[in-house]
């Protein structure tokens, strides 16, 4: 009798439990493990704007009750980092010491916050939201009424925008190269953009104007907890500020794996990278076109969704390419407000 | 007010102060005002090999047994840890060791094993033990502390106890605090993701917390037990510790003896000068009691047995639970050999039996065993002793001027078929005692009639023991009249017995249950009044043959249903509610 084959996938978002749904569906005498460093089960990351509106139970947030892994026979390591992977030997090393052999592996870990270096230093005083707990973070140092700073703007954060404003909160934008991440906007069309932040409630700031953001500090007595100091000498003030620079791939514990790696894991369109066991999957790759030669992110929820099922199927003997599903124009609606599809989840 | 209930499970290995550590969260969060039950398991092994487990349920309102699912599991321990993970309810913590020191296979680490529902929560326990105290040894102590500062539990009452348990170990109580407050910090700053929460304790609940083996020391002490001889054997042997600790302070004195056999033949002694005498042992040791029992029986002495069963035969299982000693207590030894044999249910049950045991031994001129068991032996429970002691100082029969002199007949049939005693050295008593049949006067005697009246003298003597004063002999929970299952239960399974009902009950199950604490004499006519109360009788308990069921059905003459374990471990309350639920409905399908 054959050992059944182990496939690992690292990360637990969509691109990790379409992929595991899948194997487990095309290959079902296999072992299925998925590996990810939360201690929550997948949860609706775009759903998480509901904290603000006070929903504290992350329960609310689960897609798939706990039975659901237990009935798939999807072993899910949650808590659990993986720090190295062995693409010759065909294993991966977990931080807490433990080896674990696999088959195949699809590394879809996603993406985590980018933070220009110039800002690093001031992490501690802004508020991530990453994770639910940063989420919840965020919702309890603000007051009623309170007055948020996106810095950045990317989609995640006019997606949260979108949601402070309708509970009442004062949103102000720091306009600059990040916002509308990853929509790329032509130069002459930025203008219309920013119009239409404002007419959707936004205050946005030209921090290019300004000279770019300089530094974040605490508040001094008499004024908001948080000050937001541009080159130019002036700053802005409000109660929380939070960082929305696009993301960037989450992938250092692939460092020594064999695999190329340019900002994201380099993988063919079939999601295979340079090593025939490893695939990826979705924020945490880049997919060769051969259109334009060269490789390319995908993001949203859909395109994710379907490159996790596109890996899973063809670890499991398919030989199908990558098709983008999803637009990734930003939009303007007719009454001049924006529309992201990366907004849209299903 | 939130109403608390919260069983916490700590797993570990002999010697990493697992028990320990389950033994300073009990006693702190007794001591802030909550109620406990607690039961620990540990190997046979005395160190380095065998697996721990301290469970402690933690409520402000009365519960009667632990859960069958834990709230918080904490792993000290991969290999032991892991099969405990499954015992951990949806949306409870599971708090382990972060990291291995050494490379661990697939599937070693706790973490592989952690179930979709459960919450984990990874801890460098031995990196801040090593940290604050330089050693890995009060790792306890962090998990401690965790579990406090993760649950915003008062560092307060931890402090107290850490203190008082340490207060004779020169800077171990402060190295302990230091690793208790390197838990508690990382524990505070925790992002809590489980649902299990500690409501106050509300009342302050003034409770002691005591396992069943002190509170029959207790029990002892405020009976005023003159003298004790035991010969160490587990699950009992704590008896004899807690007593050797506290009776030379009163001026009273304990013997460890060679064996069980002189421990028994010294107790009996001991009880015909007067004293209030007592021994300890298990199963094994009660075995090697029995032919000795038979004299305190022959020559009407006082003394009292507690007898913490275990499981066997032989050497058995001597860490794990049973209740598979009732036969022996009940028939053990030769000849027609009545004797009083009651068994407590709870804690505050070992203390009263152990009490009013010395009273029946006194009044009744007989052996009385007190049947406990391991589980009940060990498990601790907040319990709300009496300040002043409630037994009686002495139980003898009075004892007249005019019954004294020359002729003075020491085994005298009277209408209660007990006979004043005389004792040792008192004026006009004296008398011969012996093992053999005897006449009123103690003198040997082997007449047919004598015989047969001695024998109904010792056996009926016992039934007034049935309506002692002040003494529980059995008790009805639940519905009253009519009810579709009734549950017998006895000794230290009872518990579960009555959490199985209350969960039947709310299930629209007519349900009631009865305790009998007076296994011998029995009282027949109240369990089978309860018995005629019920569409069908349940009768749970820890031992292969159904003894206590066979004792029923002997007494009763009416038909029980069996429901017998012997895994070592307590009974659980699910189980016991799934017999009850398959007989409701197999009544129901019957009627219609």
């Amino acid at each position: 009798m054959s050992t059944p084959r182990h496939h690992v996938v690292i990360g637990s978002g969509v691109a990790g439990n379409q992929a595991a749904e899948t194997l487990r569906q095309r290959d079902p005498e296999s072992r299925v493990t998925m590996i990810t460093v939360s201690k929550l089960p997948f949860f609706n990351r775009y759903d998480l704007p509901r904290v603000f509106r006070g929903e504290r139970d992350w329960r609310k947030f689960v897609i798939y009750p706990a039975e659901y892994y237990l009935d798939n026979r999807i072993a899910l390591r949650r808590a659990t980092k993986v720090v190295n992977v062995d693409g010759a030997r065909r294993t991966l090393t977990l931080e807490h010491n433990e080896t674990v052999r696999f088959d195949t592996l699809l590394v879809a870990s996603g993406a985590s916050a980018y933070m220009p270096a110039e800002l690093a230093e001031y992490q501690p005083l802004m508020h991530g939201f990453g994770a639910f707990r940063d989420a919840i973070a965020a919702a309890d140092a603000l007051p009623k009424d309170g007055h948020v700073i996106l810095m950045g703007g990317d989609t995640i954060g006019l997606d949260l925008g979108r949601t402070l404003l309708d509970v009442g909160y004062r949103v102000t934008v720091i306009a600059e190269k990040h916002t509308f991440w990853p929509h790329e906007i032509k130069a002459e069309e930025r203008p219309l953009y920013i119009e239409a932040l404002a007419k959707m409630g936004f205050e946005v700031i030209d921090g290019h104007a300004r000279g770019e953001i300089a530094a974040v500090r605490a508040g001094a007595p008499g004024l908001a907890p948080r000050r937001v100091v541009f080159h130019d000498g002036s700053e802005i003030h409000g109660d929380i500020v939070m960082p929305f620079f696009g993301v960037a791939p989450a992938l250092d514990f692939m460092l020594g794996s064999g695999v190329d790696i340019e900002r994201g894991l380099l993988v063919q369109p079939s999601l295979r990278t340079t090593n025939e066991a490893i695939y990826a999957a979705g924020d945490v790759c880049q997919i060769w076109s051969d259109a334009d030669k060269r490789y390319h992110f995908y993001h949203g929820w859909k395109n994710v969704r379907a490159m996790g099922e596109l890996a899973a199927r063809n670890i499991t003997g398919a030989d199908e390419p990558w098709v983008p599903i999803q637009d990734e124009s930003l939009q303007l609606s007719a009454d001049g407000r924006i529309r992201s599809p990366f907004w849209e989840y299903a | 007010m939130n109403k608390t209930d919260i069983q916490i499970a700590i797993c570990g290995s002999a010697g990493e102060g697992t028990i320990a550590a389950g033994d300073i969260l009990r006693s702190a969060l007794a001591g802030a005002g909550y109620r406990i039950i607690a039961f620990d398991a540990y190997p046979a092994e005395i160190r380095g090999f065998g697996k721990c487990v301290a469970r402690l349920r933690v409520t402000t309102e009365q519960a009667y047994s632990l859960k069958e699912k834990s709230d918080v599991l904490v792993c000290l321990n991969d290999d032991h840890g892991i099969p405990h993970i499954g015992e951990v309810r949806d949306y409870g913590a599971v708090i382990y060791e972060e990291k291995s020191i050494v490379p661990l296979a697939e599937g070693a680490h706790v973490s592989a094993h952690i179930l979709p529902g459960q919450v984990p929560y990874p801890v460098p326990i031995r990196e801040l033990s090593e940290r604050t105290t330089g050693a890995v040894r009060s790792r306890n102590m962090v998990v401690v502390g965790y579990i406090a500062g993760l649950f915003g539990l008062s560092r307060e009452p931890f402090y107290k106890i850490v203190d008082a348990k340490f207060k004779n170990k020169g800077s171990v109580a402060v190295q302990n605090r230091k690793a208790f407050d390197a838990g508690y910090d990382l524990g505070a700053a925790t992002f809590k993701l489980d649902d299990v929460q500690f409501g106050a304790p509300g009342e302050m609940f003034h409770a002691t917390m005591l396992n069943g083996n002190a509170a029959v020391a207790r029990g002892c002490l405020d009976a005023g037990i003159d003298t004790f001889f035991g010969y160490p054997i587990t699950p009992a042997t704590t008896i004899m510790e807690k007593l050797a600790s506290e009776m030379p302070k009163r001026g009273k004195r304990l013997l460890q003896t060679e064996d069980e056999i002189a421990a028994i033949a010294t107790t009996i002694g001991a009880g015909y000068t007067g004293a209030r005498a007592a021994t300890a042992t298990s199963g094994p040791g009660l075995a090697l009691m029995s032919e000795m029992l038979g004299l305190g029986v022959m020559a009407e002495v006082p003394s009292v047995v507690f007898v913490s069963q275990r499981g066997g035969p032989a050497t058995g299982i001597p860490t794990k639970t049973e209740q598979a000693d009732l036969n022996i207590a009940l028939h053990g030894g030769h000849g027609d050999a009545p004797r009083i044999v009651i068994a407590p249910t709870n804690v505050d049950g070992c203390y009263r039996c152990a009490g009013k045991a010395f009273e029946m031994a006194e009044r009744y001129q007989t052996p009385v065993i007190v049947l406990l068991d391991l589980y009940l032996s060990n498990r601790y429970e907040t319990v709300a002793l009496p300040a002043k002691s409630p037994f009686e100082a002495d139980s003898d029969k009075p004892l007249a001027k005019q019954d004294l002199g020359a002729g003075y007949k020491r085994f005298a049939y009277t209408d209660d078929h007990v006979s004043p005693r005389a004792l040792p050295g008192m004026a006009g008593g004296m008398h011969v005692v012996t093992g053999l049949e005897h006449n009123e006067l103690g003198r040997v005697n082997e007449q047919p009639d004598v015989h047969e009246a001695m024998s109904r003298k010792r056996h009926e003597k016992l039934k007034a023991a049935l309506s002692h004063p002040d003494f529980t002999v059995y008790k009805r929970f639940g519905d009253e009249g009519q009810v579709d299952v009734g549950i017998l239960g006895w000794g230290s399974s009872f518990g579960e017995c009555l959490e199985a009902m209350f969960l039947a009950r709310r299930e629209g199950i007519r349900c009631a249950a009865l305790k009998v604490v007076m296994l011998s004499p029995f009282p027949v006519d109240a369990v089978t009044a309860f018995l005629d109360d019920c569409g069908a009788v349940l009768v749970p308990e820890l031992n292969y043959q159904g003894q206590f069921a066979q004792l029923v059905q002997a007494e009763t003459c009416r038909p029980v249903h069996r429901y017998n374990r012997v895994t070592g471990t307590p009974l659980r309350v699910e189980d016991i509610y799934a017999e009850v639920r398959r007989l409701a409905l197999a009544a129901t399908r019957k009627a219609a």
